[in-house]
């Protein structure tokens, strides 16, 4: 087995005394799809914040295709192939759809100033291969037909799909999801879970947190469950969900 | 309009038209008109400026002004010191670009308001300093600059003789054409990755970092950029009215060309031209023409003007369009 | 000599907090810079004015031509603000920050105008009710009674406000309000009273500091905001603005600051406001929200 794409070893992020995430070790190969459930306020977000520089991490180590990442700026960790999106939708509201996937690309294109200002040759060139690839990735999502919409108008499903394309603009290795069907209806969600299988077929691995276990039990090769701030159990979805320590997670939880 | 607008020649079809003016004033003996249309044009200039920080990246500019100063200041002194014009400009721009590169670095985490105030701060700071530094900038006497005749050669063409003699119709030319390359080069950095990650910035920062664009330098850039068009109109101000004063480069200015840019339409290069025209224009025109009676009414009405415009059209006079992706293979 | 410009300069910075205090409120509940908060000072001045000349007694002395002045500026300040709010910002509550920005622009263009055409474009005399002699304090420095009006008449109306906005229904509804607009609108609070109450409010303590401002100079004019509005805003941002306590705060170091540059740097007077805002830009870029302002981290 070749060495895995994202290696967490012992990772923490504390807000004064507040430990959002301690100690989590969590390793993801290359071409898998990884749920991370738990309850509300278990650190899940905070995790993902730390992996994509949002936080800095108080301890412990990222390391990403063979490289430390940890603390690295998001622009920096998305050039190496980490891309996002958000628990509650981030799209560039007053920009089109087409023009959101674009941005996404950023990290993947040079031209600076003098290209656009003199029109040059190579200026020309990419902007053309960053539409051409815009349009290929708003197809993938199926919106194409939406593309000169403004995002703002865009049906709330249209707008978690069109955050995946702009995050698989930038050509990613790891796509990370937060929460990716919440607020879907099934008919959605299930549509989400062949779009996230999609994307694996394209050679992107997976992380995502999820809180429906129907979505969770289609898509995941292994799930993570964190709890206060701690990775409780690991393993294939199954098994994982008949762990007593994440029946008491959740239900010890809701009891309460 | 809008169409008519987005059509591929009208940017030069409007400079065009913009050129004939200073023969219409002459054909309808008001000369004041080519007078106008140089101040307006300079109004242009200047909020095609701010409209790249304020406009594009949504960075609350309260003190624009200091570097239309910068510009002017700095073509005078090195105007008295009897450097040629053109290089005079060029070291003045060069200076507003070097002093709005230096100021973004030390202010450019602030966020919002906080940004509007220190920027006002600073626009202050700038005024103060040219009204108290006596043995640079001759305090609120202002200083005189020699004068320039940039197009003088023009009144070699037969029927263009009058050019020959009025500065007026001179600097209209060469202010309307600035105006004409700052809103091409505008429109040409706007449809491209620097403009794309500008706007994205404007629309979500977080979300713009997190798509892969280095936020803090792109800001940086725009804020710096934005002084060359501030520093060039300074310039040709100073050499067109040959003097300056710390009169001129008061706050309110600042707040005009924000108010500018603002009801023009944020980021939209010809809702924030249109917007110049009626906020820069209505002033001076009302100054012409309006009865002796009304004359002192100006202000009341202007302050109207800008009220009503905003209740009636928050969006922005012509708000931006946002460009097609061509999405039929 | 320092005891005597600490007095002057408490009484400035009381003048300051003041303003500050009316620009702070809105912006807690609207996040929306007031811009012509100067301009309604100036008029509360003017409304003073207006009320003297109806009642040539309020230009005696005396704690009732005092109170006269105080009243009459304070009301009109406070619904001027209110009615401007009415008509040009909340019909443009739900656009754009700045787009409120540019017609209180506008609305303060207006109001100078105004003033200047229909009143007068020179300065006019400001009655002044006080007289006496100046105390000494212990300590040598001197205290006018405008002075001692003034810290006395700024600290009333602040402890006012706080009891106001801590222990009344409708102050908690403010609090609610400029917590989260929107949940206050759901928990029944009516933003649209609330929001009218603080421009009240605000522009009653803009007016009390246009009078004492007016006093102090001995006399009002159409642009008299514009200065003292420009730096009690700064003030308000050098505390943190939306903060009460930082308004307040930031009132006083500026009003410290600019007498202590005035009194104690070569050609200070001159320097004072660039000295001023070189120490505003200095604490934020510090404290980027200002001395007392809670730093938000973003939600990601």
């Amino acid at each position: 087995m070749s060495a895995p794409l994202l290696s967490v070893e012992d990772l923490s992020q504390h807000f004064g005394g507040l430990k959002a995430v301690e100690g989590v070790t969590l390793s993801v190969s290359r071409g898998e799809i990884v749920s991370v459930i738990g309850p509300n306020g278990a650190g899940k977000t905070t995790f993902f914040n730390v992996l994509t520089g949002v936080y800095p991490g108080t301890r412990g180590r990222v390391s990403f295709d063979g490289e430390p990442i940890r603390g690295l700026a998001p622009h920096e960790i998305v050039a190496r192939g980490v891309s996002r999106t958000f628990q509650n939708i981030r799209l560039f509201a007053d920009m089109s759809a087409a023009e959101n996937v674009m941005v996404g690309r950023h990290a993947r294109t040079r031209q600076l100033l003098l290209g656009p200002l003199l029109r040059t040759k190579a200026f020309l060139e990419e902007e053309k291969a960053v539409e051409a690839r815009a349009v290929e990735l708003l197809d993938f999502v199926g919106l194409r037909s939406l593309g000169n919409e403004r995002a703002r108008n865009l049906p709330y499903g249209a707008q978690r799909r069109l955050e995946i394309a702009r995050a698989l603009a930038a050509e990613p290795k790891l796509l990370i999801l937060d929460e990716p069907t919440a607020g879907m209806n099934p008919v959605e969600s299930a549509e989400l879970v062949s779009l996230v299988r999609r994307v694996r077929e394209r050679g992107v691995t997976v992380l995502l947190i999820e809180h429906q276990m129907r979505v969770v039990l289609d898509v995941s090769d292994r799930v993570a469950v964190f709890d206060y701030g701690v990775k409780i159990a690991e393993g294939a979805p199954r098994a994982v969900m008949a762990d007593p320590r994440v029946i008491e997670a959740y239900l010890g939880r809701e009891g309460a | 309009m809008r169409r008519l607008l987005s059509h591929r020649h009208a940017p030069a079809l409007l400079f065009a038209a913009a050129l004939t003016l200073p023969f219409v004033a002459r054909a309808i003996e008001f000369s004041f008109l080519t007078r106008v249309g140089g101040v307006v044009g300079l109004m242009m200039l200047l909020s095609l400026g701010l409209n790249m920080t304020l406009g594009y990246v949504g960075l609350f500019d309260l003190g624009f002004i200091a570097f239309y100063a910068v510009g002017a200041y700095g073509t005078a002194i090195l105007m008295r010191a009897h450097v040629p014009a053109p290089l005079a400009a060029a070291l003045a721009v060069a200076a507003a670009l070097a002093m709005r590169a230096l100021l973004g670095v030390t202010i450019l985490r602030l966020r919002g308001d906080y940004l509007a105030v220190v920027t006002m701060g600073f626009g202050e700071i700038a005024r103060l300093t040219l009204n108290n530094l006596d043995a640079w900038t001759n305090g609120p006497k202002g200083l005189q600059v020699r004068p320039w005749r940039p197009l003088a050669f023009l009144g070699a063409i037969p029927g263009l003789e009058f050019v020959r003699k009025e500065s007026n119709v001179q600097f209209y030319f060469l202010i309307a054409a600035a105006v004409y390359l700052a809103a091409e080069a505008s429109r040409r950095l706007e449809n491209s990755r620097v403009g794309r990650a500008w706007v994205a910035i404007r629309e979500d920062e977080t979300a713009a970092q997190l798509s892969g664009i280095p936020v803090a330098r792109y800001k940086l850039l725009a804020f710096t950029l934005s002084a060359a068009f501030a520093g060039l109109a300074g310039s040709l101000f100073a050499l067109w009215d040959q003097f300056v004063t710390p009169e001129s480069f008061v706050f309110w200015e600042s707040t005009l060309l924000v108010a500018i840019v603002v009801l023009g339409g944020m980021g939209s290069i010809s809702g924030v031209l249109l917007g110049a025209l009626l906020l820069g224009g209505i002033p001076l025109l009302m100054e012409a023409t309006l009865s002796p009676r009304l004359i002192d009414y100006r202000y009341l009405f202007f302050g109207l003007i800008l009220v009503l415009m905003t209740l009636f059209r928050p969006q922005g006079l012509l708000p931006s369009a946002r460009r097609e992706a061509e999405l039929s293979s | 000599m320092l005891a005597q410009q600490i007095v002057n300069g408490l009484s400035l910075g009381a003048i300051y907090a003041l303003i500050a205090l009316g620009y702070t409120l809105v912006y807690g509940i609207l996040a929306m810079i007031n811009f012509a908060h100067s301009e309604v000072l100036m008029m509360g001045s003017f409304a003073a004015l207006g009320a003297a000349a109806l009642a040539p007694s309020m230009f005696g002395t005396g704690v009732l031509a005092l109170a006269g002045l105080f009243a009459a500026s304070m009301l009109a300040a406070g619904a001027l603000n209110a009615t401007i709010e009415r008509l040009a910002y909340r019909p443009l509550r739900r656009h754009s920050r700045l787009t409120p920005l540019i017609s209180a622009i506008g609305v303060s263009i207006i109001l100078q105008n105004a003033v200047f055409l229909w009143v007068s474009d020179q300065s006019l005399a400001f009655p002044q009710p006080l007289s006496g002699d100046a105390f000494t304090l212990p300590g040598g420095a001197q205290i006018s009674a405008l002075q001692a009006l003034t810290l006395a008449a700024a600290l009333a109306l602040m402890v006012l406000l706080h009891l106001f906005v801590e222990k009344t229904r409708m102050g908690r509804a403010m609090r609610a309000c400029a917590d989260d607009l929107e949940a206050a609108g759901l928990m029944g609070v009516d933003a649209d009273v609330v929001i009218a109450v603080t421009f009240f409010v605000g522009g009653a303590l803009g007016g009390a500091a246009g009078v004492l401002y007016s006093m102090s100079y001995g006399s009002t004019k159409y642009n008299l905001g514009f200065l003292p509005g420009a730096k009690a805003f700064t003030a308000a941002v050098l505390g943190g603005i939306g903060n009460v306590r930082g308004a307040v705060l930031g009132g006083f170091l500026l009003g410290f600051l600019e007498v202590l540059s005035a009194g104690y740097i070569p050609n200070g007077a001159q320097w004072r406001d660039v000295i001023a805002f070189s120490v505003l830009i200095l604490v934020l870029l510090a404290r980027p929200s200002g001395l007392l302002g809670e730093r938000v981290a973003e939600k990601v």
